[in-house]
């Protein structure tokens, strides 16, 4: 290990950084806001799927049997739902505990002993594995044979499955987007830098220095750029989100904001990934272009 | 050392700079390359380290066909050969030592070699007492002598100098002169661009003189104007 190269290295990269400190503030200064921005944005993405998976597990097919369905009917259907992949789980609710749920549910909004006859049918609860294939599950349960009605609150879930699938899609443009301007800022710093050094790049041509080697200290710059703006965004993001979730949460309960948990290590993982990667990427080019003219 | 073969070199904008030059030039020669402003000196010696590209003809450099170089080969021709320029080309926030080191230290020389080098060519320029001196403190002499010691750095077989005592007052450029005399005595090969002719006229050597990008004549042991006829020199 030649440490004299080594520190010669991180010299020059240290000399860059700290000549041009006030153009380096102002790029890890924009990286932040877009890594702050993106990071808002992928911490409401992951709650408002983590919030619609979790409304959709919550989800069970009712499924009615006929009133005047045989216990041998109720045994094959038992069968069939063992049988059926996609069901978790399922339980058996004769309308008399239905009833009383009914009752339970009703209590003090209307007066439950009117109902003098039992009005239900029997039922089974089913529970699906994958949310998404609630529709495709109802629709094969209601062919079978004893089977008066299925119901599992159909608009909900249409519903709920369109805002998951626009999330999703809105998410990857919107993130395309960030990260082309969080390159292109990045990019425009290191040109500056990168002018600022052109008698060192034009001396550093003439002695034999590879184009590699030249490049080395501004990839390096860009990374720095884009490491230091993720951490200043990741502790401002951490800073708001110990403020401001418990406030939302508070204010608007029915967000279930608490029920979102959002894996806030593997998302500053992705920060990082992404401000690295743009500053990499950035530099190579804004160097690329000065090395070729 | 040095062979060109029909070079020409046209500018985008039409203009011929160079226009078909033969050229051959020796192992341990020293060979000044005279003529007016604008006859193509410096586009020539650009040529020789790469950074022009010839319109037509052969190039070869220390046995680099330098007219064929791929773009990622020019690094390894630029490590065998040194070049000096009129206004040295110094990093202004290095110290002498710095600038000389830095020649190696951007090809990815070993720490001890660098060591071993610098001092050497420091030492060999006779600048070893300043090293520690910044480009700003040193006069003129002392920043060309600090330009030619990172030109030699590398060892190179061939020194090119573009104008070397453009700056310089005689006194200084005498100096100069002399030591790039010392260095051609150890072996490399020294290509001069200049248009001072008293330097040309007091060290005698070969002298080559491009005319339009042409060169019209070459001598062994040339003076600044001999070729041009008797009358020219007396009037001009």
């Amino acid at each position: 290990m030649d440490w004299g190269k080594i520190r010669f290295f991180l010299g020059e990269v240290l000399r860059n950084f700290t000549r041009n400190a006030g153009m380096q503030l102002t790029a890890i200064g924009t990286v932040a806001v877009t890594i702050i921005l993106l990071g808002t944005f992928l911490y409401a993405r992951a709650s408002v799927a983590h919030i619609a998976s979790d409304a959709m597990s919550k989800i069970t097919i009712s499924v009615y049997t006929t009133p005047d369905a045989t216990k041998a009917q109720e045994d094959a259907l038992r069968t069939a739902f063992a049988k059926d992949e996609r069901i978790l789980s399922s339980d058996f609710v004769p309308k008399s505990e239905g009833l009383r749920e009914l009752r339970e549910r009703m209590k003090g909004q209307i007066d439950t002993s009117i109902l003098t006859e039992n009005p239900l049918p029997d039922k089974f609860r089913i529970k699906v594995r994958n949310p998404e294939e609630v529709p495709a599950v109802a629709a094969a349960l209601r062919k079978l044979p004893g089977v008066e009605s299925v119901d599992y609150g159909q608009d909900v879930v249409a519903r709920l499955l369109q805002i998951a699938s626009v999330a999703r899609r809105a998410g990857i443009a919107l993130i395309g987007v960030f990260i082309v301007v969080a390159g292109i800022i990045i990019s425009n710093t290191i040109r500056l830098t990168v002018f600022a050094r052109r008698r060192e790049i034009s001396i550093m041509q003439l002695v034999g220095a590879t184009n590699m080697y030249i490049r080395l200290p501004f990839i390096c710059e860009g990374l720095i750029d884009g490491a230091l703006g993720v951490v200043l965004a990741v502790a401002i993001l951490a800073i708001a989100h110990a403020t401001l979730v418990p406030k939302i949460a508070l204010a608007l309960p029915w967000l279930q904001l608490s029920a979102a948990q959002v894996d806030t290590s593997s998302l500053v993982l992705q920060l990082f990934g992404v401000g690295a990667a743009v500053g990499v990427v950035a530099s190579w080019i804004a160097v690329g272009r000065y090395l070729r003219t | 050392m040095i062979s060109l073969r029909g070079v020409s070199l046209v500018y985008p904008n039409g203009v011929r700079a160079l226009d078909g030059i033969d050229l051959e030039i020796g192992k341990g020669d020293f060979v000044f390359l005279v003529g007016h402003s604008g006859t193509g000196k410096s586009s020539l010696l650009r040529l020789l380290y790469r950074e022009m590209f010839p319109s037509s003809g052969d190039i070869t450099v220390d046995g680099i066909r330098v007219d064929r170089l791929k773009r990622n080969r020019v690094p390894m021709l630029r490590r065998h050969l040194g070049v000096v320029f009129q206004d040295f080309k110094l990093l202004t926030d290095k110290t002498v030592w710095e600038n000389v080191a830095f020649a190696l230290q951007v090809t990815g020389a070993h720490t001890k070699d660098v060591r071993r080098q610098v001092p050497r060519c420091l030492d060999l320029v006779g600048l070893s007492h300043k090293s520690r001196m910044y480009p700003g403190e040193l006069s003129g002499g002392e920043q060309q002598r600090a330009a030619i010691a990172r030109a030699l750095v590398n060892n190179p077989k061939i020194l090119l100098c573009d104008e070397p005592t453009g700056n310089l007052d005689p006194a200084t450029t005498t100096e100069i002169m002399e030591l790039l005399g010392r260095i051609n005595l150890k072996g490399t090969t020294i290509v001069v661009a200049t248009h001072n002719q008293a330097v040309v006229d007091r060290m005698r050597r070969r002298v080559v003189r491009l005319e339009n990008g042409r060169v019209v004549t070459d001598e062994e042991r040339g003076y600044y104007f001999l070729g041009l006829g008797q009358d020219q020199i007396l009037s001009g």
